[in-house]
């Protein structure tokens, strides 16, 4: 905490989180004070906070896997009334769909190798037609011994034609020197041309 | 349509549209078990971006967004809560058991080595270390209060060692107190993984012995983490340095991990141990298997284990010759390798990081596979 010329800031350190490394990579970052976020793989909360004082009139889904993480998790949930946990697992979608309904933004930060599936899926049950995806990517959980690059390009072609719904990326950029390895990402759902018309 | 939301269910119009609904009590208590079920079931799932919130304040269910928000949020808080503490698993208590294992062994290894240095000074011909030094010193303290009956009465008398005087005995004494009642805790934690393991996992105690068993386990995360690991992955496992050098770089593959620690494989002839690892290593993926999957005990198992490892000890009683003789065995066994080994060298590193990845997220907290060797106390064996 900080106080300057009488305003509280929060310190948020973009080494531990991919959402504000985004920030200092000038992503415009889609919250609005009314979003609903769909926060996959929210560890043990520093993130969440931050997105939970920006959607101060909205909603964070704080989805995990981990009970261990959970548990503390859970001290953060009980203090603020807008962060829903939700102990399940990211690719099993259907598991929470009778709790979270439809969302403003996804965030995904989860460490497995299928990362892009697991948002594709995610994105075609809750996000909006209007929704922006938050991905941010680790190189390392989809192949350790692929060069970063090489797997990045793999998994924005996935993102783009492998999965339904299918997305257009807006922005890419690797989050270096913040997080090694990792590349964030906003995507959009892709309205195919029939649709359009 | 039907949809089953948190809060009841709903006919929806073609359109999407509410028609009309079943709700359920807005008790938090009794929509957290209805949310157990919902999690189960998989059918009236809400189709793709239906948006239930506003649907249900469309249709009256709650007076504002402030109502839906605050029963869902304690809906999901108490879901939660009841989901992490129920969570405690066997093996999660048992990895505990074994990394608090490795912890007191760190610890009572530097503390006895400190002890040894701090009592030498004052009585340097006990030639006693480790445990049995540290009760000696817990029980007399100064070299002048050794009991005649004690076998160390004689040297004692005549020790070469400076004095100690009363404040330092006292807390050199103490030291080796606290060093005995940790040997003391090492000892209770030993027979509680003995016992749970053998009752978690009665195969893979018989084939590896109860402390190597429940490192496996531990390492992998869990009984059923470990059943599905294939038994290469099971013959490298602790030795994840060693491994993703040879995937990354043109380094020899590791030919044990923790599996090292087995008799088996430490008291076998160099020249036999890649083999044995690799004949134990699968034997211990069935063990781990029935283990999980059915639970009794097979003792035959074990009888084919050791008679693999016999017939391997027949067929290379020496060592493989150096040099011109390797040259020679290359070209006789590079039709039986080369071919399907060489070939699949991309895919099988590839998918071993993905299993890595998954194994990772399992044992959340822990670092990167490759930097996790560093807190592990097996490290440098697989190499």
């Amino acid at each position: 905490m900080l106080f300057l010329e009488g305003i509280e800031y929060r310190i948020w350190d973009p080494r531990r989180s991919k959402l504000g490394a985004m920030v200092l990579k000038k992503f415009e970052v889609p919250l609005r004070k009314d979003s609903r976020v769909l926060y996959l793989g929210a560890a043990t909360g520093t993130t969440v906070s931050h997105v939970s004082d920006i959607v101060s009139e909205g909603a964070v889904y704080a989805v995990e896997f981990s009970a261990r993480s959970m548990r503390n998790l859970l001290g953060l949930a009980d203090r603020r009334k807008n962060i829903h946990p939700i102990l399940a697992d990211a690719g099993r979608p259907e598991r929470y769909a009778h709790l979270v309904g439809a969302v403003d933004v996804i965030f995904q930060d989860v460490a497995q190798p299928n990362q892009a599936e697991i948002a594709a899926k995610n994105a075609a049950r809750f996000l909006k037609k209007e929704g922006f995806l938050l991905l941010s990517l680790k190189a390392r959980s989809i192949d350790t011994t692929a060069s970063p690059k090489q797997v990045f390009k793999n998994e924005v072609k996935k993102l783009e034609e492998a999965f339904e719904p299918k997305f257009e990326i807006l922005k890419a950029r690797e989050l270096a020197p913040f997080h090694e390895d990792h590349l964030g990402l906003i995507a959009k759902i892709r309205v195919s041309e029939n649709e359009k018309i | 349509m039907k949809v089953e939301g948190w809060f009841g269910t709903l006919e929806l119009s073609p359109e999407g549209a509410v028609l009309a609904s079943v709700l359920y009590s807005k008790d938090p208590r009794e929509l957290t078990e209805r949310s157990f079920t919902l999690s189960e079931t998989k059918s009236f799932l809400p189709p793709p971006g239906f948006d239930l919130r506003k649907a249900s304040l469309e249709y009256g269910i709650f007076e504002s967004g402030a109502e839906y928000d605050s029963l869902l949020h304690e809906l999901t808080l108490r879901k939660a809560k009841l989901q992490v503490s129920k969570a405690l698993s066997v093996d999660q208590r048992i990895i505990q058991a074994v990394e608090a294992l490795d912890d007191i062994n760190e610890t009572t290894n530097s503390l006895s080595e400190r002890l040894f240095e701090w009592y030498g000074n004052h009585f340097p011909e006990t030639g006693l270390t480790g445990e049995p030094l540290a009760s000696f010193v817990a029980k007399y303290g100064n070299r002048a209060n050794v009991s005649p009956f004690d076998p160390l009465y004689e040297k004692a008398k005549v020790s070469i060692g400076a004095e100690l005087p009363e404040a330092d005995e006292a807390l050199i004494k103490a030291f080796a107190e606290s060093l005995c009642s940790l040997y003391a805790r090492r000892k209770q934690l030993e027979i509680y993984i003995e016992k749970s393991l053998d009752t978690r996992a009665p195969n893979l105690t018989l084939l590896a012995g109860p402390m190597l068993g429940a490192r496996l386990l531990s390492l992998a995360g869990g009984l059923s983490q470990l059943a599905r690991f294939p038994s290469s992955t099971i013959q490298v496992i602790g030795a994840n340095k060693a491994l993703f050098k040879h995937l990354r770089a043109r380094a020899p593959s590791p030919k044990h991990g923790i599996i090292f620690s087995h008799p088996l494989i430490n008291t076998a002839p160099w020249w036999l141990r890649g083999k044995i690892a690799r004949a134990l290593a699968a034997k211990l993926s069935l063990a781990a298997r029935v283990d999980l999957y059915s639970g009794e005990k097979r003792p035959e198992l074990l009888e084919k284990l050791e008679a693999k490892v016999g017939r391997i000890k027949a067929l290379y009683p020496t060592p493989p010759l150096k040099k011109s003789g390797i040259k020679a065995e290359k070209s006789r066994s590079s039709e039986k390798r080369k071919g399907p080994g060489k070939g699949n060298g991309k895919a099988k590193g590839k998918s071993w990081g993905q299993e890595k990845a998954k194994n990772k997220s399992c044992r959340e907290g822990k670092f990167s596979s490759d930097t996790k060797p560093a807190t592990n106390s097996m490290k440098g064996r697989g190499c």
